[in-house]
């Protein structure tokens, strides 16, 4: 817990050593020496005094064996061993590391405690920055560090992108890593850091306010430690300003522990403040597990909401209509189009389809019928955001309905989001979609449930910029 | 006890209805007298914490005969629903004139956190549906008056069916008082201003109820 001091070196080393390297498959030193070869371009070095060699590596005894002091020491050996490594470690000179091992406070045993305060004073006394124990540790997608030590067959790395993830549960972050590649989401860093003996979530905030690769940055909480709720508060309000910051708080159901004699302290579960703590500072509550991706898609590539006016745009009716509850339902305003742009839209549309907002193109509406629509819809002052209704279903639709609507949001620096739903022609559309910059839904409460975490966001930003006036 | 917390409250300038408190009948009806009726009657005990359950409330209490009577009835049911509790007297305090909203606001200190403040709408509102937003404090004024935008039954502080909004500056005022208090008392673990009286113009803390940290 000292700031951002040492943490460059846990994310982009010149040079790693692993400390518990194996060739035994199916061992986690044998993965992290996998992982690090893989994509890794920094120095690797590594250590096991039972070996000379492993997968044609050359293998040291010990750490103070190496040719230079690694710039971060990966320990994957079992918890007696550790506090002994981590303390030649910091003899050589070694400012970071990320202790895998488990066996410690999480197991509640007086020797796991007693370990664990060991490795907490070593820390101290060399002031080495320490991520774990008991964790997966750092992904680093840039620089390749990567001590998630689980296969890659089992667990596959998503790709390159702005999403950086912080979690309190390892199991958690792999299983969120392994979707997010399913789903084709770019990670810029990843970390779970366990029993957090030394780093945590405020140190890695601070840290991630200034990376330039991080774009949105989601973390995974279960809870605070005594009094740092307070300071991830005050830096979290500082992040806000720069990037988003979703949050997923697990433990929701009152935990009953508190003295409840007082009415206060009754009804204030524990959730019910981190979650006024998370709005105050602007942080964004993802309340469900599909909101966590949905939220950092939205703000990964939409820009901010000036105003609470949604227009849709769809080729199927009923479609516009359950988006039309959706949004109203999350806050929305689906404002009737006004006669002018009616006007504009009949000139443009054929008599049968329905100016109104939802503006129905109906079922037989091609790529260029939503381009004509939005090229007027999409630049009036009075259009906050669009939702467009692309199910794929109708024959008329192709791929180009996607650099369409792309082109031309962009030009109108609206967000805009897109529903589509169905089986593998809507998945090729989808995946069109993204890849043009567009976040893809296959719900309509989903859709406004996304764009009401977009608006929350831009308005918690404008508050900020006009400054706390005292006008009610 | 409660005469101890109003005081407090008093300290801070957070407007609570007039109460004194009676070691004995005469005295309670010479503050009787003082602080005008109609007032309330309550038992003050350390070892109370619910007094109406022990018949330890009489409201509408209107000339010196009825503080009589309403004195001598709480002292005998308090010692025959409360058995052995220390009694330190009976708080006579100003009955608050009708027609407000009653609302709740508290404070805690959390382990994560910090001090924390609460506000909800009283009675049903706050007992059966929970409804009360809570701020990580300090908190600007600004802030505070989100409080009350926030809850789900706000509509009754804004008014509705031609009835005026209540008086939300006053609310406000007290919640920011609630989080000075937390901050200059450390003592403090939590406190209860229950109910709250919210009129069209100005507010009155009804009850209240601190709760010290434990030693240790």
């Amino acid at each position: 817990m000292n700031g951002l001091r040492g943490l460059e070196a846990l994310f982009n080393p010149s040079s790693v050593a692993i400390i518990g390297a194996t060739p035994i498959e199916g061992k986690i030193g044998r993965v992290l020496v996998e992982n690090f070869t893989k994509r890794y371009r920094g120095e690797t070095y590594l250590v096991n005094p039972k070996y000379g060699e492993i997968l044609g590596l050359k293998c040291y005894k010990s750490v103070k064996e190496l040719p230079e002091p690694p710039k971060l020491a990966v320990i994957a050996i079992p918890a007696p061993s550790v506090p002994q490594v981590l303390m030649e470690c910091g003899e050589t000179g070694v400012k970071a590391a990320i202790i895998i091992s488990g066996g410690f406070s999480e197991t509640g045993t007086d020797e796991g405690i007693r370990l664990e305060r060991e490795v907490r004073e070593i820390v101290e006394k060399y002031e080495i920055r320490v991520v774990g124990p008991n964790c997966l540790g750092v992904f680093d997608n840039y620089s390749g560090v990567d001590t998630f030590f689980l296969p890659e067959e089992r667990m596959k790395r998503p790709p390159k992108g702005g999403i950086s993830f912080i979690s309190q549960s390892g199991a958690f972050a792999s299983a969120l890593l392994d979707y997010m590649a399913y789903n084709n989401l770019g990670i810029a860093r990843a970390i779970s850091y366990g029993n957090k003996v030394d780093v945590d979530d405020v140190d890695l905030m601070k840290f991630l306010k200034d990376d330039p690769v991080t774009k949105v940055i989601v973390l995974y909480i279960e809870g605070f430690k005594e009094s740092r709720g307070r300071a991830f508060m005050e830096v979290a309000r500082e992040v806000v300003k720069k990037k988003p910051v979703i949050v997923y708080k697990a433990g929701k159901t009152p935990r009953g522990s508190r003295a409840v004699i007082s009415h206060t302290a009754a009804l204030a579960g524990d959730y019910s403040i981190y979650s006024a703590a998370f709005r105050q500072v602007g942080i964004i509550e993802a309340g469900t597990f599909d909101e966590i991706t949905d939220f950092a898609k939205i703000f990964l590539t939409q820009p901010l909401m000036k105003g609470n006016r949604v227009f849709i745009v769809t080729d199927a009716g009923g479609i516009g209509v359950m988006l039309t509850d959706a949004l109203v339902k999350e806050g929305f305003e689906v404002p009737l189009t006004p006669e002018d742009l009616r006007e504009e839209l009949r000139k443009v549309l054929p008599r049968h389809c329905i100016p109104d907002n939802p503006i129905d193109l109906t079922g037989d509406a091609d790529d260029e019928r939503y381009r004509d629509v939005l090229e007027i819809v999409a630049f009036k002052p009075y259009v906050d955001a669009l939702v467009i209704g692309a199910l794929p279903h109708i024959p008329g639709m192709t791929m180009k309905i996607a650099y369409y609507i792309s082109s031309i949001v962009e030009r109108a620096g609206k967000p805009v989001a897109i529903i589509d739903i169905g089986s593998e022609v809507a998945l090729k559309f989808k995946v069109e979609f993204e890849r043009r910059g567009m976040p893809v839904y296959e719900s309509p409460e989903r859709v406004a449930r996304a764009l009401r975490a977009l608006y929350a966001y831009s308005k918690y930003l404008k508050k900020y910029e006009r400054g706390v006036s005292n006008d009610p | 006890m409660e005469h101890e917390s109003i005081k407090l409250l008093e300290s801070y300038g957070v407007p609570v209805a007039e109460a004194e408190l009676a070691s004995g009948v005469d005295e309670a009806v010479v503050l009787a007298r003082k602080i005008g009726y109609p007032v309330v009657l309550k038992v003050v005990s350390p070892d109370i914490s619910h007094k109406s359950d022990v018949g330890g409330v009489k409201i509408g209490v209107d000339s010196d005969d009825s503080v009589r009577s309403a004195f001598s009835e709480i002292i005998s049911n308090a010692s025959k629903r409360a058995p052995g509790s220390r009694i330190v007297g009976v708080l006579v305090q100003k009955m608050a004139p009708s027609g407000g909203v009653e609302v709740i606001i508290g404070g805690l200190r959390d382990r994560a956190f910090g001090s924390v403040v609460m506000f909800g709408l009283g009675g049903v509102f706050v007992e059966v549906l929970r409804d009360v937003s809570f701020r990580v404090a300090p908190i600007s004024e600004e802030e505070a008056y989100e409080m009350l935008g926030e809850l789900k039954g706000s509509i009754v502080l804004n008014g509705y069916r031609g009835i005026p909004s209540v008086d939300k500056l006053s609310l406000v005022k007290i919640i920011l008082k609630v989080a000075e208090i937390l901050d200059e008392n450390p003592e403090i673990d939590s406190l209860d201003l229950n109910p709250v009286m919210s009129y069209t113009s100005g507010a009155l803390v009804v009850d209240a109820r601190i709760v010290l940290r434990s030693v240790g």
